[in-house]
């Protein structure tokens, strides 16, 4: 079914989905004209710094970020559209400060043209791809789109932090009670499973620094999804998914305890409903097997 | 006995940190009690700011402080004291700042101080506008850098007199229950003030006068017990605090015609006159009927959202939270609250009352520097400079005396006294006891006060101890019982209740926070210039006169 | 109004703890805390719980409304009531719970001491007068000398509940208050130590503690304000101050994250190499990206030649975080104003999503 209208946005995947997770570009680029969105890819940009270039070198981090919202200025789209949780906190933070402070906004402006760069103009909205069809036009979309169905796949929603927190950052939804996700599985015909730790963290930013810890957090939504009976996690951030998926084996090192969860980036789990092929899904490059998953639709 | 100090200091706030960091400097073995943590002291809902000379923001004096001070008393603040507070505060602020206290700072870098009431120069050094909350924590950091031993969450109930001198406390352990002795060669209060005798206070709900109404069982004297100051500007109907800064940087005060009517009241001063003139202007106003439904409105508009976010943070907050109102776009409904007690432990200039080995300092005490009205932003330097000076004294008295005694039958008896409180199974419960006291209080015994009604309150406050010598505690356990610790508040705000009537209706005149324009309109230096004393004889408030000591300064007209 | 909710009650006499439903008919203006005035005064005097000021500034009343830190003098009933919703109240997280809402604050206190937190001018005589610091240096620790130590933020703290001996949010803000305050100069001892096991580097940076802090200290900010001086100073023998350094490496080189070589540098070679059996099998999936080619962005000399441009103008280290904190003061004056920008109420009950804040 072809999209009515198109919005066209700038769009920045972030490191993990160009690299390790590449799956999720693919899914999302594959999506996006399904969903009416028109993707201008940003290429002249750079990480956007994560949690750590915001601890390292502050300033550093706020020119990156600055550079990567003029370069989507420049595209003459409105919005910023974010597939990540971190880079959705980072380029909003960056994006409120400049427009809030003339001498900060005049500075780092004047640094960005002296390198060469657009200067910053703060004509860009920053907003995750979850937000942009949790409800409204989006959504009307989505529900047409999501044609195959998740035939009752139980899917346990995980949002992880930075797309909730600090609210008065982000602002989508209520940080304690959020409802995108399960908006979103519900319209793609599965069925949401409710779960306390759907809003606490993954552990990803300490997972190498502080192992034991991390996984004494990760383990939480995995372990109470499953005994909610989930056939799946769905999480809007792929660094959540790293920790989710990719981590998940270390789990059963330390607990003993095999989950064998499977965990869905949000552009695959609309995908799959949409009838996207694993060409563009690859699921074949998560750690833990989608099979079930891929087993349930087909039946 | 449970433990025995040196030095021990009733009441964490500001005053009682002050004279324990000092005690311990000055070599004593100093310990703290307090009903709760130090940090949660009612000194950290100061807000303005602090007073002293130190002329950074104009040319100013200790002299010019005293003589500030001595008028804003109303001539009743005994002068050697206030020129004590004005010579030393400079050297008390600095103190304070070396410690770390994070102050606001003018264009050099110096500590900034802004306009307050009744103050001829800016000398209000403040900290935005939670300069109390400033000092509580730089203070407890000192605290906690030469590890005092605190006994924390134990509340006092009373102290023991033995051979002539305080020589400890019994106190409830609030959080494994049971009574303690503590025994010490001295005892300094520090206890703050009973705001909570009224419905709207600024005061914490810990305000109830606990150091003054063990003083007074000992048959301590009370002095000027009448004088409360209501500060002009509470929020309706729970009393919450808005600070003077807020005049002091500029905000208005109108009434329910948008006229800035205090150039009525105080022509020159306007906004930033005393505090009792402008709580007497806005209740004026409120009574005869320019009022917003019981309130007069401060505006902050004109002052810009950039200045309010800056120096006026903590009172937007509280404005919207508890007032529903954002400052930078609605004038903020205030009435006059039940703030600051003037009255309090009659002390001499190093803290010492008449019980030997026990001092006061602070708002529990009463040097008087205040007299009939305190300037906004000398309270904290009061707990500060007497906090010292009790401190020292206390410290120098405790290493030159060696022994401390509790004899066991104190212990005993107060052991006694709880059981029959909790045993007691019918009765009356606390509350309504205490609504009644706060409601008539405010009613019979607020910003004007009558002949009549005094009396009433007299005769009702009398009926309220009958139906508490009945109240129940439902609580009968161990951990944690604030039920039983706040039956027992009670009991000390009744006793203290009494104490302020009886002194309010004798002072036939109306000085400074005292004002009875329907009976006695007018000042009366010649019977009045005296500080009243009142102390518990045979189960009841007796009154005396003590003169006040004039050095410099005879009493004028006061006019803002 | 008539107010309904229901409180987690724990009787540590006798070990029982059960949930009690109870009712009161309060004033409209009313908050938490008055409302369990009423139920303490007319329903249970055992109820017990902390508090004092009443003004949200003693920090006495921190506890859990719907699982969620607030000080109970600061919420307002009257939303919850129109929106019929009957609040669970239970004592804050990751603190033993004495009894009922009151917690043991012991452990808290012991953080907070354990980062020293009193000013170490390095000399021990009292200057004449005050030290003579601009608005602009004070400015740097604003927001951690707003701290009331109320524990809201300790509350939630994700990485706390994993790891209880973690510093947490408010003692790791209190430090910075420290290492920020221009007159302190025991910095680098300061630093040396909060970057020790259970210190900065533990922070998950779930951002609980900026969201649940009634103050706006923004205690997590303070933590990436102490790494940032970290580094700044050399202090970076920490595992997590060497992953944020790889970031700043990889930006400035290749502009993408370089990923593969993110263990080795973060971790160290020897423990790199004991990680290999996981490495492969992520290797396995793709998701080990080779280190060659590397996978450059394009026009990445502009974020090199930003590098350098930024480190000679002066906001290095913390001063990097404390100059966006102007713009960030403002969002809330902002989005009070406008009703269409604020997050969705804290009750929307056709849209809330169940059991993640609820006890």
């Amino acid at each position: 079914m072809a999209a009515t209208e198109t919005k066209r946005v700038a769009y920045y995947k972030g490191c993990l989905a160009s690299l390790s997770a590449k799956e999720l570009d693919t899914s999302t680029q594959a999506l996006a004209p399904k969903l009416g969105l028109e993707l201008d890819e940003l290429e002249s940009v750079t990480c956007c710094g994560a949690g750590d270039i915001h601890e390292a070198e502050p300033d550093y981090y706020l020119h990156l970020n600055a550079r990567i919202l003029a370069y989507a200025e420049q595209t003459g789209a409105d919005t910023l559209m974010t597939i990540c949780n971190v880079c959705t906190l980072n380029l909003r933070q960056a994006n409120w400060q400049l427009k809030n402070d003339d001498n900060l906004r005049a500075r780092v402006s004047q640094n960005l043209e002296t390198v060469g760069s657009p200067p910053y103009g703060g004509t860009v909205e920053v907003k995750h791809l979850l937000w942009l069809i949790a409800e409204g036009d989006g959504y009307e979309l989505l529900k047409q789109v999501a044609h195959k169905g998740l035939k009752g796949l139980k899917v346990a929603p995980f949002y992880g932090c930075q797309i909730l927190r600090p609210s008065k950052i982000l602002g989508f939804e209520d940080p304690d009670r959020p409802w995108s996700l399960e908006a979103i599985i519900e319209a793609c015909g599965g069925e949401p499973i409710d779960y306390p730790a759907k809003i606490k963290c993954c552990g990803f930013p300490i997972i190498q620094a502080r192992e034991e810890t991390a996984l004494g957090e990760l383990i939480q939504p995995i372990e109470q999804a499953s005994e909610a009976g989930a056939d799946a996690i769905v999480t809007p951030c792929p660094l959540c998914h790293l920790s989710l998926d990719a981590w998940q084996s270390k789990l059963k090192k330390a607990t003993g305890k095999d989950f064998q969860m499977p965990i869905l980036h949000l552009s695959q789990l609309i995908g799959v409903a949409a009838g996207l092929e694993e060409s563009e899904l690859k699921f074949k490059r998560h750690v833990v097997s989608v099979e079930p998953v891929v087993t349930k639709l087909e039946a | 006995m449970d433990a025995k100090h040196d030095v021990l200091v009733i009441g964490a706030g500001c005053a009682g940190m002050r004279a324990a960091i000092e005690a311990h400097d000055a070599g004593a073995d100093v310990a703290l009690v307090s009903k709760i943590h130090p940090t949660r002291s009612h000194s950290g809902a100061a807000e303005g700011g602090i007073n002293a000379a130190l002329g950074n923001a104009s040319e100013d004096s200790p002299e010019e402080h005293a003589f500030d001070t001595v008028k804003g008393s109303d001539y009743l603040g005994d002068q050697d004291a206030i020129e004590i507070l004005c010579d030393e505060a400079p050297d008390d602020v600095y103190q304070l700042e070396n410690w770390g206290a994070v102050f606001s700072r003018t264009e050099e870098g110096r500590i900034a101080q802004r306009p307050f009431g009744a103050a001829g120069e800016p000398r209000t050094a403040y900290a935005a506008d939670i300069t109390g909350h400033v000092l509580v924590h730089v203070l407890y950091e000192q605290v906690m850098k030469r590890n005092l031993t605190v006994y924390e969450e134990f509340f006092v109930w009373k102290l023991v007199e033995h051979d002539g001198r305080c020589q400890g406390v019994i106190a409830w352990n609030l959080l494994d229950g049971g009574l303690t002795t503590i025994g010490a060669k001295t005892v300094i209060l520090a206890t703050g003030g009973a705001g909570r005798l009224y419905t709207g206070t600024t005061n914490a709900y810990a305000c109830t006068g606990d150091g003054m109404a063990q003083a007074l069982q000992l048959g301590i004297a009370l002095k000027d017990m009448e004088m409360m100051q209501f500060h002009p500007t509470t929020l309706a109907p729970t009393g919450v605090l808005i600070t003077e800064g807020c005049r002091g940087e500029g905000a208005y005060l109108l009434n329910s015609e948008d006229d800035r009517f205090l150039k009525r009241y105080a022509p020159n001063a306007m906004e930033l006159a005393s505090r009792d003139v402008i709580s007497r202007a806005e209740q004026t106003e409120i009574d005869e009927g320019r009022g917003v439904d019981g309130n007069v409105l401060l505006d902050l508009r004109h002052l810009g959202a950039e200045k309010i976010l800056e120096r006026l943070h903590g009172t937007r907050e509280l404005s919207m939270v508890f007032a529903g109102v954002d400052p930078i776009n609605e004038p903020i409904p205030v009435r006059p609250g039940a703030h600051y007690h003037m009255g309090g432990v009659d002390t001499d200039v190093w803290g010492r009352t008449t019980l030997e080995g026990l001092y006061a300092a602070g708002e529990c005490a009463c040097v008087s520097v205040h007299g009939a009205n305190r300037l906004g932003g000398n309270a904290l330097m009061e707990t500060i400079t007497y906090g010292k000076r009790a401190g020292a004294h206390a410290a120098e008295w405790a290493l030159t005396n060696t022994t401390v005694e509790v004899p066991a039958s104190a212990a005993a008896d107060a052991e006694r006294e709880l059981n029959e409180l909790l045993d007691r199974r019918d009765g009356e419960r606390p509350w309504s006891i205490r609504n009644e006291l706060a409601e008539t209080m405010h009613e019979n015994f607020g910003v004007f006060r009558r002949e009549e009604q005094m009396q009433r309150q007299g005769e009702l406050v009398d009926e309220l101890r009958e139906r508490y010598e009945r109240v129940v505690v439902d609580d009968k356990g161990q951990v944690f019982n604030n039920d039983l610790t706040q039956a027992l508040e009670l009991g000390f705000l009744l006793d203290l209740a009494s104490c302020m009537i009886v002194a309010g209706i004798e002072r036939k005149e109306s000085r400074g926070a005292h004002a009875r324009p329907y009976d006695f309109p007018d000042r009366d230096d010649e019977n009045y210039l005296r500080h009243t004393i009142v102390r518990w004889v045979e189960g009841a408030p007796k009154l005396e006169w003590k003169p006040v000591k004039l050095t410099k300064w005879q009493p004028m007209e006061r006019k803002y | 109004m008539d107010v309904a909710l229901k409180i987690w009650r724990y009787d540590p006499e006798s070990g029982e703890r059960v949930l009690r439903a109870y009712e009161v008919d309060a004033p409209e203006w009313a908050c938490l805390l008055d409302v369990l005035d009423l139920i303490k005064d007319k329903h249970d005097g055992t109820l017990a719980y902390r508090k004092s000021c009443r003004m949200m500034i003693c920090g006495s009343c921190g506890m859990r409304m719907d699982g969620r830190a607030v000080l109970a003098c600061k919420e307002r009933m009257k939303p919850l009531v129109d929106a019929g919703h009957v609040p669970v109240i239970s004592a804050m997280g990751n603190m033993p719970v004495l009894k009922d809402l009151v917690v043991d604050m012991a452990p808290f206190w012991s953080k907070i001491r354990a980062v020293k937190p009193w000013l170490d001018p390095g000399y021990d005589e009292v200057a004449e007068k005050e030290r003579i610091v601009s608005q602009q240096q004070m400015n740097a620790i604003h927001k951690e000398s707003l701290c009331i130590m109320c524990g809201c933020c300790v509350s939630e703290c994700n990485s706390m509940e994993s790891d209880p001996e973690f510093l947490g949010p408010a003692a790791l803000a209190k430090g910075f208050r420290f290492v920020g305050d221009v007159r302190d100069h025991a910095d680098v001892a300061r630093l040396n130590e909060l970057n020790e096991e259970h210190g900065i580097w533990d922070c998950t940076r779930c951002y609980f503690c900026n969201e649940r802090c009634p103050k706006g200290v923004d205690p997590r900010d303070a933590i990436a304000k102490l790494g940032a001086e970290s580094i700044r100073q050399n202090v970076d023998h920490d595992m997590g101050a060497k992953h944020a350094k790889w970031f700043v490496k990889s930006a400035e080189t290749t502009g993408w994250l370089r990923e593969t070589e993110l263990v080795p540098k973060t971790q160290g070679v020897v423990s790199a190499v004991k990680q290999v059996g996981f490495a492969l099998n992520l290797a396995k999936h793709g998701k080990v990206p080779p280190p060659f080619p590397p996978h450059v962005a394009k026009d990445v000399k502009e974020a090199r030649a930003l590098r350098d441009l930024v480190r000679m103008q002066g906001r290095e280290g913390a001063a990097g975080i404390v100059q966006g904190e102007h713009a960030l003061a403002q969002i809330e004056h902002v989005l009070d104003a406008d009703p269409d920008s604020a997050p969705a109420s804290r009750i929307a009950p056709e849209k809330a999503g169940g059991k993640s804040g609820g006890d």
